[in-house]
């Protein structure tokens, strides 16, 4: 199980099948959320999700591909594309230092 | 059904839905960096054809060449890159060429009256199998030689192993993958038109629904449909394939249902989602609202299937493909004169998921009690994936 401390993040990336589409959006709304804290937030493929990714938001449908690209990043899955709790989640705890796990 | 059961029957089985997923990941990951190419060649095709708005014997030209020429060369690229970087994309598209070649016999477009410099078949599917293939021989010759060359020789060998490997490449393309490929085309071709012919394309749908939810969309559209839709084009200027998955109707009328008649918590987040997925054309949004109540399903099927029947009633189609699958996008691409069966089409589809929707959910009486679901529900199902994921059942 990999965790991480939510005040070590600096990356955080969305990814979404094709990486064009629907992680574009949601990057969009979690740029907008994560820019205080000075975190970049990126959007990818689910395939080509980065070896530096260190918190990978995308659809519990994709998370398990997600893991096996990348084991090492904590990646937290969500259920709809807006208002999921698991965006609150990860901006929670970049605010509040709380710990994220995968 | 709540959120938990309908997570674990989706999660169940999740090796072999990832490994298609994720094979269906690498043949779309080829073709959507693309898209733009098949939107340029949608446009220059409505514009120009003798069937066009515009025609135009002379700009016409482009046509034949876009698409058996530059976007098989651009899908071989894009295969190539994602194996071996720049190098894997430039021998892919080399690769390549040998089987565009081979499988551009003359032919006529559309009419027959626009003689083309070349014409026959699009090569896509060669692209999908010699970009990525050829890259990857690539990729061993370089790890191979990797630190065993004498300083000042690196470029040479660089260039020339492109240049030779890439040759050979494109011969072996031309001379054994074509031939292959071909008749591969050619028997999905002849399915295709056997279910147009005998009025079975609706049937589609039973597949492509189901799947697009379960995150197979781009797959399945661009992996599938979109290289059989472009050869389409290039013999009757247009295509009914770019709209089986594309159309938004079906998750339009459902999320509308969702809005009026499903669960209360829900209904507040779907008109956004509404707009995004209709006009935005990100499909995604809609499917967490499926796979929360898996039965809903039936809904899209319908939807989707009467759409098809419409858009085959009234024998419209798309130049291009409509990515991503917005309504916006459909109007762009729509072939002249197509507009009215096409719109209605999407319409058409939309009812009817609206209508079945709204028919499960009892027209809004009773969702509520048993099958209510709260942000708390969304909550615990997510806790559920996480002791599923602790347990090593997943990934």
């Amino acid at each position: 199980m990999t965790s991480i401390n939510g005040s070590d993040v600096t990356k955080v990336v969305i990814a979404c099948d094709a990486g064009m589409g629907s992680s574009v959006m949601v990057a969009s709304t979690m740029k907008k959320k994560l820019k205080k804290y000075d975190v970049d937030v990126v959007h990818t493929p689910v395939n080509e999700i980065p070896a530096d990714a260190q918190v990978v938001l995308c659809h519990a449908g994709l998370a398990d591909r997600a893991r096996r690209v990348n084991p090492d990043a904590v990646v937290v899955p969500f259920q709809i594309f807006m208002g999921d709790p698991a965006f609150a989640k990860v901006e929670n705890a970049i605010k509040d230092g709380g710990t994220l796990e995968s | 059904m709540a959120l938990p059961d309908a997570l674990s029957t989706t999660t169940e089985g999740s090796g072999a839905r990832a490994r298609i997923q994720r094979f269906g990941g690498y043949l779309s990951g080829m073709v959507m960096p693309n898209i733009g190419a098949f939107i340029a060649f949608g446009f220059i095709t409505a514009l120009f054809i003798p069937d066009g708005w515009t025609p135009n014997a002379d700009l016409a030209e482009m046509v034949g060449p876009m698409i058996i020429v530059l976007i098989p060369t651009l899908v071989a690229y894009s295969g190539g890159r994602m194996v071996h970087g720049q190098r894997g994309a430039v021998i892919g598209a080399v690769a390549t060429f040998g089987a565009i070649v081979a499988g551009a016999d003359p032919v006529r477009l559309n009419d027959g009256t626009t003689a083309l410099p070349f014409g026959g078949q699009v090569m896509i599917l060669g692209a999908f199998v010699l970009g990525p293939l050829a890259a990857y021989l690539l990729k061993l010759f370089d790890n191979l030689v990797a630190g065993r060359v004498k300083a000042g020789f690196e470029m040479l060998i660089d260039n020339f192993s492109i240049g030779i490997l890439g040759g050979v490449m494109a011969i072996f393309g031309y001379t054994v993958i074509e031939p292959i490929v071909g008749w591969i085309t050619d028997r999905l071709g002849d399915g295709v038109e056997t279910l147009v012919n005998h009025s079975l394309l609706p049937l589609s749908s039973v597949i492509i629904e189901p799947a697009k939810v379960l995150f197979l969309n781009n797959a399945i559209n661009h992996g599938v449909l979109t290289p059989l839709g472009a050869a389409e084009v290039t013999t009757q200027g247009k295509s009914i394939l770019f709209m089986l998955e594309a159309n938004p109707g079906p998750g339009a009328g459902l999320l509308l249902a969702y809005m009026f008649f499903g669960p209360r918590s829900l209904r507040p987040t779907v008109p956004a989602a509404l707009i995004i997925q209709f006009f935005g054309g990100i499909h995604e949004i809609y499917f967490p609202y499926v796979l929360m109540r898996p039965k809903t399903i039936l809904a899209t099927i319908a939807g989707g299937a009467s759409g098809i029947a419409v858009f085959q009633a009234f024998d419209v189609g798309l130049t291009g493909p409509a990515a991503p699958g917005s309504f916006i996008a459909f109007m762009g691409v729509t072939a002249r004169g197509d507009y009215f069966g096409v719109t209605l089409g999407i319409l058409v589809s939309a009812v009817v998921s609206f209508m079945v929707t709204g028919a499960l959910f009892r027209f809004g009486h009773g969702v509520d009690d048993a099958e209510g679901m709260t942000d708390i529900d969304l909550t615990k199902a997510e806790e559920s994936v996480a002791a599923t994921k602790a347990q090593g059942k997943v990934g």
